[in-house]
């Protein structure tokens, strides 16, 4: 704020004079209508006013012309410093005493006033500065975590398109070299024709493995883009739960699979193919993680008026309590690298994801529980659906497409 | 028995021990698998083969673990197979004394060539017998007892810290020497951080037996890991 000349130390002197003057000039011209109390209370007003623009020195100053200008103006005989009655000593002292003193109370209480304010002023501005700090390290807090869970996102696909990668390139660079080895006569690399199938199955294989990684990234990204364009329909969960185990069947081969769908269970309005792949996965996973000729019991029932609540059971060995959320997180494995005893091919840690991505999409809900015994059960529920829905909206992209 | 040299493969990834197993094999070697450490160590206790090739993130006991158990128990020579990425491990890996790395993804040219190198190192334990006075290995030509080295019939003078590195260089030729194991190894164990000391005493090194230091044919540099010494053997 800039300065005015008013603000200057001398000016409070400087307006007192010339205040108590003109008030003084002004009580004169009009002085046949004005007593002393009259004049006293104003030139007190006077120095009250500057009192609390100017503090207290100028207000002494003030209370002494007044003083002077009431004296030798206004107690008679006019026009002198002296006084006849002594009655005019009294009031001329006392006018003094209570011109000072309002004037240094006045001053004081403007004092503290701004002394007040500065403080105010002071905590507002403390707070705003730890209210900035604070913002800024939660801010730097919440970057850290994201290139944490950056650069252990970029972990994970690495390590899910190199694993494959090194299979391929091995398997290609043995082929490579047999068939080198023979055009430059070099000793030759006894490669039969087993071995040879063997190496390009596994090339066939981990290319699929990539492809399937792939469209699992692609999936993903959908889902999180809210991109997600479901195309419901009418259908029957009979239909959808028998569509994924026709497709799982490789895998559940060596499992026992046992269905429990309730009797007259109402028809769902979602998109057929992705629940099926919601059903396929948990019973991949389910085949995956648990011992061959185990039980994998698939179960959907209704659940209150709106809901139906499915489930996909094994007898495993089962998922900790405190990484039963985590294992929908995308590239989170709750075991490293698939099943080792089957010598599967290890999860892409993305299933899971795109499941609960679909259910929520669906505005169902996805959860574990512990099996029959130690086993995993992997629950979720898809409402109904409105009935009054009236035509169904086709879109033309859907989640399992590329599959 | 075959006289077949014997490769322990370790990896949790079942498509690479199939192509690892068919591969080997049909370079005339022996081949076994195990899915991870434990069943590695299992296997080598069982087995006892010539040369283990492990991968380093296994589940439950990891790579590193097994050199470790395996050091314990034997001098077999060891290749890790790492990423990138995983270059913290690799380095405690040939500290612990794995004795070379492949990098993922390999070509299957390269792993053999790694696993030649390392059935060769071993099966030269003359090198590393306290008896021997005299190494002769490849242009190298060194006589312990009055510490005269020529390289390529050539006399070479070093001072007694080159001689001790070079001896070592070459009494573990081929293998790759991590900068801790080459700086305890030759200025003994307060010195495993001083890298800089290193790489004074190998470019001092590489200019006296070296023919263009610049592009050094004998001390190879490992970006980041430390050095691997070549003899020209061969």
């Amino acid at each position: 704020m800039r300065r005015s000349l008013l603000d200057h130390k001398w000016a409070g002197y400087v307006v007192a004079v010339l205040s108590v003057s003109a008030l003084t000039l002004l009580l004169n011209v009009v002085g046949a209508h004005v007593n002393a109390a009259t004049v006293s209370l104003a030139l007190l007003l006077n120095v009250l006013f500057i009192a609390t623009r100017w503090g207290s020195l100028p207000a002494l100053a003030a209370s002494i012309v007044a003083m002077l200008c009431f004296n030798f103006f206004f107690l008679p005989p006019s026009g002198t410093f002296n006084i006849a009655a002594t009655d005019n000593w009294i009031a001329l002292l006392a006018f003094l005493v209570t011109a000072v003193m309002a004037g240094q109370l006045s001053a004081r209480a403007r004092r503290r006033a701004e002394e007040a304010e500065t403080g105010k002023r002071e905590i507002e501005h403390l707070y705003a500065e730890l209210r900035d700090a604070f913002e800024r390290a939660s801010h730097a807090e919440a970057l850290r975590q994201s290139e944490k869970l950056k650069s252990a996102l970029l972990d994970a696909v690495t390590h899910d398109l190199r694993t494959p990668l090194t299979s391929i390139k091995a398997s290609i660079t043995t082929l490579l070299d047999e068939a080198r080895g023979r055009i430059n006569g070099e000793p030759p690399v006894s490669l039969d024709a087993e071995a040879r199938v063997e190496m390009m199955e596994v090339i066939n294989e981990e290319s699929d493995r990539l492809n399937r990684f792939i469209n699992g990234l692609i999936d993903l990204a959908r889902i999180e883009a809210g991109d997600l364009h479901l195309r419901r329909r009418w259908g029957a969960v009979e239909e959808i739960i028998s569509a994924a185990l026709l497709r799982a069947a490789p895998m559940t081969r060596q499992h026992r699979v046992e269905l429990d769908i309730e009797k007259e269970l109402p028809g769902v309005r979602v998109d057929e193919r992705a629940v099926s792949e919601v059903v396929y996965t948990l019973v991949d996973n389910a085949a995956k993680y648990s011992e061959k000729g185990s039980m994998i019991s698939i179960t959907a029932r209704r659940a209150g008026d709106e809901l139906i609540q499915m489930g996909v059971e094994d007898e495993g060995q089962g998922i900790p309590g405190d990484l039963r959320e985590r294992v929908f997180d995308k590239f989170f494995r709750a075991t490293r690298d698939g099943d080792i005893r089957t010598g599967e091919p290890a999860g892409t840690g993305m299933g899971l994801a795109i499941a609960k991505g679909i259910v929520e999409a669906h505005e169902g809900r996805i959860w574990i529980e512990s099996g029959r015994g130690k086993g995993t059960r992997v629950l979720f529920t898809l409402p109904i659906g409105d009935k009054d829905g009236g035509e169904e909206l086709e879109y033309s992209a859907s989640i399992v497409e590329s599959r | 028995m075959t006289n077949q040299p014997r490769i322990l493969v370790v990896d949790d990834e079942p498509q690479l021990t199939r192509v690892l197993r068919t591969g080997l094999k049909s370079r005339g070697y022996d081949v076994r698998t195990a899915a991870d450490g434990l069943a590695g160590f299992e296997a080598f206790n069982d087995w006892h083969p010539d040369l283990v090739i492990t991968d380093l993130a296994m589940p439950s006991v990891d790579g590193l673990e097994l050199c470790r158990r395996l050091r314990a128990i034997s001098q077999v020579p060891i290749i890790v197979l790492s990423a990138k990425g995983e270059e913290k491990t690799k380095v405690e890996a040939l500290d612990i004394g794995a004795d070379d790395f492949v990098t993922k993804p390999f070509g299957i040219d390269e792993l053999l060539a790694r696993v030649r190198a390392s059935l060769r190192r071993a099966n030269t334990p003359h090198l590393n017998e306290a008896t021997q006075t005299i190494l002769d290995l490849g242009d190298f030509h060194v006589d312990l007892e009055s510490r005269a080295i020529t390289v390529r019939d050539k006399p070479i003078h070093l001072t007694p810290k080159e001689f001790d590195l070079l001896v070592y260089f070459i009494k573990h030729s081929g293998k790759v020497l991590t900068h801790r194991t080459l700086l305890a190894a030759v200025w003994g164990g307060n010195y495993v951080e001083q890298n800089e000391y290193l790489r004074v005493f190998v470019g001092n090194l590489r200019k006296k037996i070296e023919s263009d230091a610049a592009t050094p044919r004998y001390i190879l540099t490992e970006p980041w890991i430390g050095y691997r010494f070549d003899s020209g053997e061969r």
